[in-house]
């Protein structure tokens, strides 16, 4: 479903500098497989969710990157999007004066005009969202409020699954989804994705530590350091990193 | 001495259009008369040059107001409609609200100058010991119009004025307020939003004078402005040494939309007591790129997502005017106007 091959990629830094950060990867990820991909700081784990999903700044220089048969190379952030492609955010970014409701039921349409399908309506739309905000104990309270203004960490982690139920996409990509859960959020996130495994669906789960994947289990494991996928094993490779850290991964990338 | 002015095509045609006049529009054709419209080097004027704005303005013009008759007797409860019309060349209008002590009144002004005009619209208005006006403002001009309008506002004891000012530009749009503000539980709120496509200007240019003790006094204005357009703050509170306890906030926000977005500001605190909370903020930045890409992650194509974001934004003033009906109205016409932009 999501086939990479040799991709390189440099971004752009701050002060206008570029810096190649995925130096060759490859992977591949069939429908109804969940991958994890985990690795030191620095390796490169966000700079490939955001490659995959067409945030300016981030250039593919090398190689090339497939989803659902199609070249994402030549595809806008939002055609991405309406093909399936879901990124849950490492850092949600908050939207002032955007309810989430609004904002939902808007990008849920988008998508839908994008894949010529027929819009959702008002009525339709409300009894989606909260047939599945109680899915992740949000409250409707919390979906008038603007766009991750004011949530938790936790709290926005769980908005950006809700959200992937609402969405349904083929495909996600869970950026360290982990990062500000306490063990209570944890479960109820990795539930909610969780639900989501179907065999039409794949997923790409990117993390530092092991502990998700208690929670949200693997069929394959990836190392990846230096911009490289070093090595990929079962799910008991997330063990022996766990044991062991990154050192020796970090030592055969370089 | 008195030196001759010579006087521009525009100058003249306004007052000729003036011949005759009394009041406010005396006191304008008079002060044309002696030096001119506005350029850049008058102080107030540096970024709104009216005599070069109305350089296609050659003849008199008319000027004409719906719904004066409901000026003769105000009363509680009342909702006024002026629907202030420049057509043809310089032209000038004037007009008196008095709202009763203890009245609540609403009072809508719908400005709108064609092309070619050079429209000048004056209200003088008193607010009686604890009536309440709620005024909006709505600049809806053609692009190729020149278009003044201003206010001279006078609050009694325990008076409020909630101001709300929506502008979308035109060849030079100005909307000027001046506020005599007692204190004595009087309060003052203004709200301002403006939205320019390339080619539009809008100045909004405020004075609130804070003359007697305990003055609460609240400005909020926001603007977006893309490539080619001009959005100009000029907002002044002056606080007097017997306005102790006063408390005034002026807040200008502004969004440039491309990179050949002009906004200038300049806010101004002049305070003679010593006992007051006065503060004036001024932020001007871009869309947050980050956000778009959020959106655009969603699904959201960019123009739709830059125009959600920019609409979000915006929303902060309206928010201020107490009729929902009149907030989805200016709600409505900025997003008629952001499809123009994006």
């Amino acid at each position: 479903m999501l086939k990479i091959n040799d991709l390189k990629c440099k971004v752009e830094t701050q002060d206008g500098e570029e810096k190649a950060i995925l130096k060759g990867l490859s992977l591949d990820v069939p429908a109804g497989e969940v991958h994890a991909i985990m690795g030191p700081n620095g390796s490169g784990k966000s700079t490939l969710s955001y490659v995959l999903t067409g945030r300016d700044g981030y250039e593919v220089t090398g190689g090339d990157m497939h989803f659902a048969g199609e070249d994402l190379a030549e595809l806008e952030p939002e055609e991405r999007a309406a093909l399936g492609l879901y990124l849950s955010f490492q850092y949600p970014v908050e939207i002032p004066g955007v309810p989430t409701i609004t904002f939902l039921k808007e990008a849920l349409n988008a998508q839908r005009a994008t894949r010529g399908e027929e819009e959702v309506s008002a009525p339709e739309f409300m009894k989606l969202i909260r047939e599945k905000a109680k899915q992740l104990n949000v409250s409707m309270d919390m979906l008038k409020r603007a766009v991750n203004v004011g949530f938790s960490g936790g709290e926005k982690k769980r908005m950006e699954i809700l959200q992937a139920l609402v969405l349904e996409p083929r495909f996600l990509i869970l950026d360290e989804t982990d990062s500000g859960l306490d063990i209570d959020a944890l479960k109820v996130v990795s539930d909610g994705v969780n639900a989501l495994r179907s065999p039409e669906r794949g997923m790409l789960v990117i993390t530092h530590y092991q502990r998700l994947l208690d929670h949200i289990a693997p069929d394959v494991v990836h190392v990846m350091a230096n911009g490289r996928i070093v090595k990929s094993g079962g799910p008991e490779l997330a063990h022996e990193l766990e044991a062991e850290g990154y050192d020796k991964y970090v030592g055969e990338a370089a | 001495m008195t030196a001759t002015l010579t006087h521009t095509p525009a100058e003249q045609a306004l007052i000729n259009a003036l011949e005759g006049a009394t009041g406010w529009r005396a006191k304008l054709r008079e002060a044309t008369r002696n030096a001119g419209l506005p350029t850049r080097r008058h102080e107030l004027w540096k970024w709104s040059d009216l005599r070069r704005a109305a350089n296609d303005v050659t003849t008199a013009g008319t000027l004409t107001v719906a719904g004066m008759e409901q000026l003769a007797s105000v009363a509680d409860g009342d909702r006024i409609t002026l629907s202030v019309n420049a057509v043809d060349g310089a032209c000038a209008g004037e007009a008196a609200l008095v709202v009763p002590a203890g009245a609540n009144v609403t009072l809508v002004e719908r400005l709108a100058g064609e092309a070619d005009a050079l429209g000048n619209w004056h209200l003088t208005i008193k607010v009686g010991a604890g009536a309440r006006l709620d005024r909006v403002v709505i600049a809806d001009h053609h692009a190729k119009a020149v278009f003044v309008g201003s206010a001279e506002i006078a609050l009694e004891d325990g008076a409020h004025l909630n101001q709300t000012i929506i502008d979308t530009g035109a060849k030079l749009s100005r909307n000027e307020t001046h506020v005599l503000h007692p204190g004595q539980g009087a309060t003052v709120e203004l709200g301002g939003a403006y939205i320019l496509a390339a080619g539009r200007h809008a100045d909004s240019t405020t004075v609130v004078h804070h003359a007697g003790p305990g003055c609460q006094t609240k400005q909020l204005v926001k603007g977006a402005v893309a490539s080619g357009g001009h959005g100009v703050f000029q907002g002044k509170f002056i606080v007097d040494r017997i306005a102790q306890q006063t408390d005034a906030r002026m807040t200008h926000r502004a969004l440039m939309l491309g990179e050949k977005a002009e906004i200038d500001a300049k806010p101004e605190l002049e305070i003679y007591a010593d006992d007051v909370q006065c503060a004036h903020g001024n932020a001007l930045g871009t869309l947050d790129e980050t956000a778009l890409f959020y959106m655009r992650q969603r699904g959201l194509p960019q123009a739709k997502a830059r125009a959600l974001l920019i609409e979000s934004y915006l929303a902060e003033p309206l928010d201020m005017v107490g009729d929902e009906g009149l907030r989805d109205e200016l709600k409505a016409i900025l997003r008629r106007h952001l499809g123009a932009l994006t």
